[in-house]
């Protein structure tokens, strides 16, 4: 539950801070998309039911205010925080390329499903140009702020549930510094 | 060992249960728009006063984080800047001249009058759309403040874009640089019309497409380009801005090109909402006619 809480009180904070402050911090023309690093996070770190709870409130936030349909942002960040949840048994917290390698592929996917609904479909075909200049360069900021995202969420997980150490009695190996 | 959550529903059920859910409602609020609008209103009403909030914080930190950055190129800029008022305050003549040519244009068209007799409310731009794909904004009033759909955003002397939706306290404005947006506009030495279309692709340069231009038109970079008599959205004589690198089609009936809006996109802080909404029925009757 406390997760659930934090992670709604964070996913709101990072969209104000998505939609105001890093407006003036933009490099190359592109924001980093901080909520699919969350949304991505919390299916990755906690499995397929939290990713897709974080992708509602996502989606409901970004479609509610910027979009003129609701439902395409709550459909889109849903399959990413759902295909993150799938790879929740990867989950190593002391490994950091395998998240970091999601959040790259999320933010593909995202890219990608956003430009087929509203640009393709419109007959704006040239993919390659879009590709150069919106989603790669965000995919790159993305994953840059998603470091410190992931390192302020172990964090966090840390101070809400504190590592237990639990006596390894069958195998040798011990997790215990020496 | 973590504890879990005791759901026995399989994840892979729900997420197609959301689905369902989603595209239902992608349906529903295209088909029925004033429905969803409670919901709208809530979510924002609850985000954007904390938006504005940040916001104001959030300029302040992007001025010091650019004085930081900035003092070094400042020098380097200064040098070159020097150089460039010789030959701006040259090219400024030229602009004067210019200026009195574009008033005595106004005069002419009678577009000052109306220019200035808008009734027009200032509002303050509180967040930018959340991704990199549109470019859309959300301002500080609404429709308590008297603002309406289809009302016409300014800032200084260019054309900023529409009203799209309107809240009790907020509004959100689609910019004429956006992808989806088009504007009726014609040239104001030449009266030829056009169309001006936002494109993601040149977003980022700053600057628009204009298209549809009569091929047998005696136009020139830099015209100035204003809203269109015919457009039905947009009041007549708002400047848009400049074109550039015209050029004629493949099939020699229509010419392209490009346009500089007039208002700086990069720094949208305070605009200008005109008040009155044009009355496309009287138009659309006289084209029945």
């Amino acid at each position: 539950m406390k997760r659930y809480i934090s992670m709604f009180i964070l996913i709101v904070v990072c969209f104000l801070l998505q939609t105001t402050l890093f407006q003036s911090l933009q490099i190359a023309n592109v924001i980093p998309n901080l909520l699919l690093v969350l949304v991505a996070a919390s299916g990755f770190m906690y499995g397929r039911m939290m990713g897709m709870c974080s992708g509602i409130l996502c989606g409901l936030l970004m479609d509610c205010l910027y979009s003129n349909v609701i439902g395409l942002g709550i459909l889109m960040f849903v399959i990413i925080g759902y295909i993150n949840g799938m790879a929740n048994k990867l989950y190593f917290k002391d490994d950091m390329s395998i998240p970091l390698s999601a959040i790259v592929i999320s933010d593909f996917i995202y890219g990608i499903m956003y430009y087929m609904f509203n640009f393709m479909l419109r007959g704006r075909l040239d993919f390659v140009s879009y590709f150069k200049g919106v989603i790669l360069p965000e995919a790159v900021y993305t994953v840059i702020v998603g470091v410190l995202l992931y390192k302020f969420l172990h964090w966090l997980e840390d101070k809400m549930y504190p590592p237990v150490e639990i006596p390894l009695e069958i195998t040798g190996v011990s997790t215990e510094e020496e | 060992m973590r504890k879990r959550t005791k759901v026995t529903i399989d994840p892979k059920y729900i997420l197609i249960v959301i689905v369902v859910i989603c595209v239902a409602l992608i349906f529903v609020s295209f088909k029925f728009e004033d429905k969803m609008a409670p919901l709208r209103s809530v979510v924002g009403n609850a985000v954007t006063p904390m938006q504005r909030g940040i916001n104001s914080i959030g300029a302040k930190i992007s001025e010091v984080m650019e004085y930081v950055t900035s003092l070094e190129k400042l020098v380097k800029e200064n040098n070159e800047l020097k150089e460039e008022i010789d030959s701006l305050s040259a090219e400024n003549k030229l602009l004067q001249q210019d200026k009195y040519e574009l008033e005595n244009f106004r005069k002419l068209y009678s577009l000052d009058e109306q220019y200035a007799g808008y009734p027009k409310v200032t509002a303050r731009v509180v967040s930018s759309d959340g991704d990199n794909w549109a470019n859309s904004f959300i301002i500080d009033k609404g429709s308590d403040d008297g603002l309406a759909v289809n009302m016409n955003v300014m800032a200084g002397d260019g054309l900023v874009g529409i009203i799209t939706k309107v809240n009790k306290s907020y509004s959100k404005v689609r910019s004429i640089i956006d992808d989806a947006s088009s504007v009726a506009g014609t040239f104001l030495k030449t009266s030829d019309s056009c169309f001006v279309s936002g494109n993601l692709q040149l977003a980022n340069q700053g600057i628009i497409e204009i298209t549809d231009i009569d091929g047998t038109a005696d136009i020139k970079d830099g015209y100035a380009v204003v809203t269109s008599q015919i457009s039905n959205k947009y009041l007549p004589g708002i400047l848009i801005g400049y074109a550039k690198d015209l050029k004629k089609d493949s099939t020699n009936i229509t010419q392209r090109g490009y346009l500089t809006p007039a208002a700086d996109f990069s720094k949208l802080n305070m605009v200008l909402v005109i008040t009155q909404v044009k009355d496309s029925e009287d138009l659309e009757e006289m084209l029945d006619k």
